[in-house]
């Protein structure tokens, strides 16, 4: 369990060193979300491996810190996991993994990264649908 | 060229920078940004937020002075100690901030010319280090709300009286198209317009591109012609209240105006009001 201190350093370091940042040229969906309240922008990039159900994801964005600490995140936390997987968080989960007494404050902007990934995942449903 | 009718509440970031070991002197930084006194500030701030220091936790209004004077004790301001805020957002926390200060009355608080960004651009030192100062003793008087607020009567009674308003929201805003600037919630008001009579003079064209205040000369280009003069008594409102403290401070300190108040229950207030008049 972190504390304060440590949570926060945690948020700046995914700001100042974004993971998995960056467009993803072969994504099969890409959603773009914002609207959250300081102006902030995040595109998700969603591609799944079709031999092992795991997917990449990559984001580009910007805005406040947390929205952006968030996507960055977000994409490296469930890059390699299944879609039923990443569908398994939720906001509670992900402000939790936050910190939730830094960003309780800011929950649309901790939560859009995971917003517009669950809408990237729709897209692509619905894109595999109409191929099949 | 004419001057700032008060140039000494302006200060530009070579003065801060030549002040930062003052102790007359405290830095302050006031964001929108929550966590961006965190990525790095001027080196001896200290942070105020509008939300967590400056608004009561129950109630949509402001500390009450006992509140306003234990919070600037804690932070290390006196009376006497010259404040100099600034932020992101082209200072409009700052000038929020520096608002709720003249509520009370402190005596000094100035404006960082540029806020933030000036300061990043410049390439300025930033640090994470968050200092403490010895706590101080703080006499706050109770809180001043005639002279530089108003509430939504005032603003009725200002409409009853055909006295100006000035509307420092985007033009999309103004017109009832958007209900928050582009790009943010469009929440927080039942109707989008704006209050009737109000003249369309957005914050922004008060600021240059590098997000300094234009020339008093420009600013009175600015507002003149649309009726906004000294000797008027004016409001200013936005949708909840810190683009327009921004406007307010540009009034009142840089173009002298003596009687400008800021309306904070803004278009957020006045958009949801049951049996107010708006228009489009």
């Amino acid at each position: 369990m972190m504390d304060r201190q440590e949570q926060l350093d945690f948020i700046l370091d995914h700001y100042e060193n974004p993971r998995h940042k960056g467009s993803l040229p072969e994504a099969e969906a890409m959603v773009e979300g914002g609207n959250p309240g300081c102006g902030d922008i995040v595109k998700m990039y969603l591609k799944v491996d079709p031999k092992t159900n795991q997917a990449t994801v990559m984001f580009e964005g910007e805005g406040c810190t947390i929205s952006q600490a968030s996507a960055s995140y977000l994409a490296e936390e469930v890059s390699g996991k299944t879609l039923d997987e990443i569908l398994q968080i939720d906001h509670n989960t992900l402000m939790d993994a936050l910190g939730r007494e830094i960003v309780e404050q800011r929950t649309r902007c901790a939560t859009l990264s995971l917003d517009t990934l669950r809408a990237a995942i729709r897209k692509r449903e619905r894109e595999q649908m109409l191929k099949s | 060229m004419s001057e700032y009718m008060h140039p000494e509440v302006l200060v530009e970031t070579d003065w801060v920078a030549q002040h930062l070991s003052d102790p007359k002197v405290r830095v302050v930084e006031s964001d929108e940004d929550i966590l961006l006194y965190d990525v790095g500030h001027v080196p001896g701030s200290i942070k105020i937020d509008w939300h967590n220091d400056l608004n009561d936790p129950l109630r949509r209004d402001y500390l009450d002075a006992d509140r306003f004077a234990a919070l600037l004790s804690a932070k290390g301001i006196a009376n006497d100690t010259t404040v100099v805020f600034y932020g992101d957002k082209n200072n409009w926390w700052a000038c929020y901030a520096l608002w709720v200060f003249k509520l009370f009355g402190h005596q000094d608080a100035r404006i960082m010319n540029g806020g933030r960004k000036k300061w990043i651009d410049e390439q300025r030192e930033l640090s994470k280090t968050v200092p403490s100062y010895p706590k101080t003793v703080y006499k706050a008087p109770a809180r001043d709300d005639k002279t530089i607020r108003a509430f939504r009567e005032d603003v009725l009674a200002h409409l009853e009286k055909k006295l100006p308003l000035v509307d420092v929201r985007s033009p999309g805003e103004y017109s009832g198209e958007l209900l928050h600037m582009a790009d943010y919630p469009q929440e927080g008001a039942m109707r989008g317009g704006h209050i009737p009579g109000a003249k369309s003079i957005p914050w922004a064209k008060a600021v240059q591109e590098n997000g300094t205040f234009k020339s008093a000369d420009d600013l009175k280009q600015l507002y003149q012609p649309q009726g906004i003069t000294s000797d008027k008594d004016i409001i200013a409102y936005c949708r909840i209240g810190e683009r327009s403290s921004h406007t307010w401070f540009v009034l009142t300190y840089l173009l002298g105006y003596p009687k400008v108040r800021n309306y904070d229950g803004s278009w957020t207030e006045w958009g949801n009001l049951v049996n107010v008049p708006i228009e489009k």
